[in-house]
């Protein structure tokens, strides 16, 4: 489970790194790529991989979407407005979803019948093995595609200082725009993997997208990878030690109260090494 | 007046609580995801004292709003540090707790021979106060609009006040405000303690209404409406986010064919107000601009009596 809360994760970090926003969306454009892939599946019988598909394709549009209405129309400066507007833009893709798929609860394929793995006195599910090792190929392509492209040192540019990126010769504005829709992609792939564990899709899970991505990056240290893959995992094992002593309600309950004491006693998140000052001039911005 | 139209008004009313106490931290420059804590806080605490303990409304709503008040003055004082989306995400992850909280919590007592208290999910109920003291909801729509009454003359009276100032310059620029040599401590706890106090103002006559809560009540669409209130109506004034309870609950509640599409209608509302007016639609130079041209006029009039 924690490795698709680092996917859900790394998205949100790509994106308030770039932006220095918040895209409260993020979630629910999932949501819709994951409604995307369940309808093709149960009008079309479609296969595993055109499921994917689907599910980025619908997460990228949706993304899109959210992009040009909530950050790209709103001026610098009204990071506050923003997210408000992305929030808005939230209900909308749940109402949309809610109308387009009136029974709410759908069934989602899984990626197939696999036996639990038995290695001692656990015993593993191999989806979960599965997402693991599809996180860490991503993590790996995401880096290789930060630190050895044109287009990763753009976004880190970006992230760094628009306006002198801006002054370098970068189009800011598309940098920006393509690492909304790549992150809406992992996101998309993120959604898919997590769907295809549970097999059951609800329109809820836009919200429960956004909020295990944003406690997962929180905990971390908004806008760095590394940290969003170190506050999901600590999430995952958190909310089962959670799940397993006390039942399913603290779960969620140990997975708030874990974001809240974070942030009072290290609001930098895990990884917050000197990182701080450059969070405390990033927070001047906002 | 019909039965709607009532609910509805008194709808209103309650949000404008809240509201208004997303405002109040908005107006000190913090966002709260998070008022919809103090709003359930207030609707529990004032629910739990009349249903289960028998104390009467009038004593319970204060006693609520001290409770919340309290409780909010310490969320602040143990965020003071932080600013921004983290301050945000702190309150957020706050009330997610209340709320998971009041889902894990049942304490019930025998009222009449009957179990009364929090239930779990099962939320609240048998909060009887105003059935058994034959209250209609007429009756608490003068209630609600007599104390929404108060609260504004309040506000207004704060606007103008050192106090009113001081929260706008802390709001504005802390630094500046540190400067200046006011206690921006002191006053962020006093801000929060007191937008809190004001959000249970609105759960207590939410709960006295409905006579049955549910922790679900107060999810974080609540909170985030709360704060979207403020910010469409506009930060000028404290009538703005009245004006944005009115134009969500009031305007798509009456009409009718919106009805299905309602969260598509007003989120696409929401966000293209924000494009045009990111400070929201009263927002401070349009109040102040509304204010000299009413001041003019009135200097003209004196002027023109003066000469005449």
């Amino acid at each position: 489970m924690g490795s698709g809360y680092a996917l859900l994760a790394i998205g949100f970090t790509l994106i308030f790194g770039v932006l220095r926003r918040l895209n409260l969306s993020y979630g629910p454009s999932i949501m819709v790529g994951v409604f995307f892939g369940t309808f093709l599946f149960l009008q079309f019988q479609a296969g595993w991989y055109a499921v994917l598909l689907a599910t980025v394709l619908g997460a990228v549009i949706a993304g899109a979407y959210v992009e040009r209405m909530c950050f790209w129309a709103i001026k610098k400066g009204a990071a506050v407005a923003s997210m408000v507007s992305s929030f808005a833009v939230w209900m909308q893709l749940e109402e949309a979803v809610t109308i387009a798929f009136p029974d709410r609860t759908y069934e989602f394929p899984a990626l197939g019948d696999f036996e639990l793995i038995e290695l001692g006195d656990l015993s593993v599910r191999q989806e979960h093995l599965i997402m693991l090792g599809i996180a860490a190929l991503l993590v790996f392509l995401l880096h290789l595609l930060l630190f050895r492209t044109r287009f990763g040192l753009a976004v880190r540019a970006v992230s760094e200082d628009p306006d002198a990126a801006l002054f370098m010769g970068v189009n800011t504005g598309r940098t920006i725009f393509l690492a909304f829709i790549l992150a809406s992609a992992i996101g998309g792939i993120a959604g898919y993997f997590i769907m295809a564990t549970e097999e059951v899709i609800t329109p809820k899970f836009g919200l429960q997208a956004t909020f295990k991505g944003l406690i997962a990056m929180m905990l971390g240290g908004m806008g760095s990878v590394p940290g969003a893959i170190a506050g999901g995992l600590l999430l995952g094992v958190v909310e089962k030690q959670a799940e397993w002593y006390a039942g399913a309600v603290w779960r969620d309950i140990a997975a708030f109260l874990l974001l809240f004491v974070f942030l009072i006693f290290r609001p930098g998140g895990l990884l917050a090494q000197g990182t701080a000052a450059r969070e405390l001039a990033a927070l001047r911005r906002v | 007046m019909d039965d709607h139209v009532i609910t509805v008004l008194n709808n209103i009313g309650g949000f404008s609580f809240i509201a208004l106490s997303a405002y109040l931290l908005l107006l000190s420059g913090e966002i709260s995801f998070g008022q919809q804590a103090f709003y359930g806080i207030g609707a529990y605490a004032s629910g739990m004292m009349t249903a289960m303990f028998g104390l009467s409304f009038w004593l319970a709503l204060p006693l609520a709003m001290i409770v919340s008040g309290l409780a909010a003055a310490a969320v602040g004082g143990l965020t003071l540090r932080l600013r921004g989306l983290y301050f945000a995400i702190a309150t957020l992850a706050f009330a997610e707790t209340v709320r998971l909280i009041l889902v894990a919590t049942t304490w019930q007592v025998e009222v009449d021979g009957e179990p009364v208290g929090p239930n779990g999910s099962e939320g609240l109920g048998n909060i009887r106060w105003g059935f058994d003291n034959e209250y209609e909801p007429v009756d608490f729509l003068w209630m609600i609009y007599g104390t929404l009454g108060i609260v504004l003359l309040l506000f207004f009276l704060m606007e103008r006040s050192r106090l009113g100032s001081i929260i706008r310059t802390i709001g504005a620029d802390r630094l500046l405000a540190e400067t200046q040599g006011i206690a921006v401590t002191r006053y962020k706890i006093l801000v929060a303690g007191l937008a809190g106090a004001l959000a249970a103002i609105g759960g207590a006559f939410y709960a006295h209404i409905q006579t049955t809560v549910y922790p679900e009540n107060f999810d974080v669409m609540l909170g985030v409406h709360s704060l979207a209130y403020g910010l469409i109506g506009g930060l000028g004034t404290a009538v703005g986010p009245i004006l944005g309870v009115l134009l969500d609950v009031g305007f798509l509640e009456a009409v009718e064919w919106i009805q299905g599409y309602r969260m598509i209608v007003f989120g696409g509302l929401v966000a293209v107000l924000l494009i045009f007016m990111p400070r929201g639609i009263l927002d401070e130079r349009r109040i102040h601009r509304l204010r000299t041209a009413l001041r003019g006029r009135r200097q003209a009039r004196t002027h023109g009596a003066a000469g005449a």
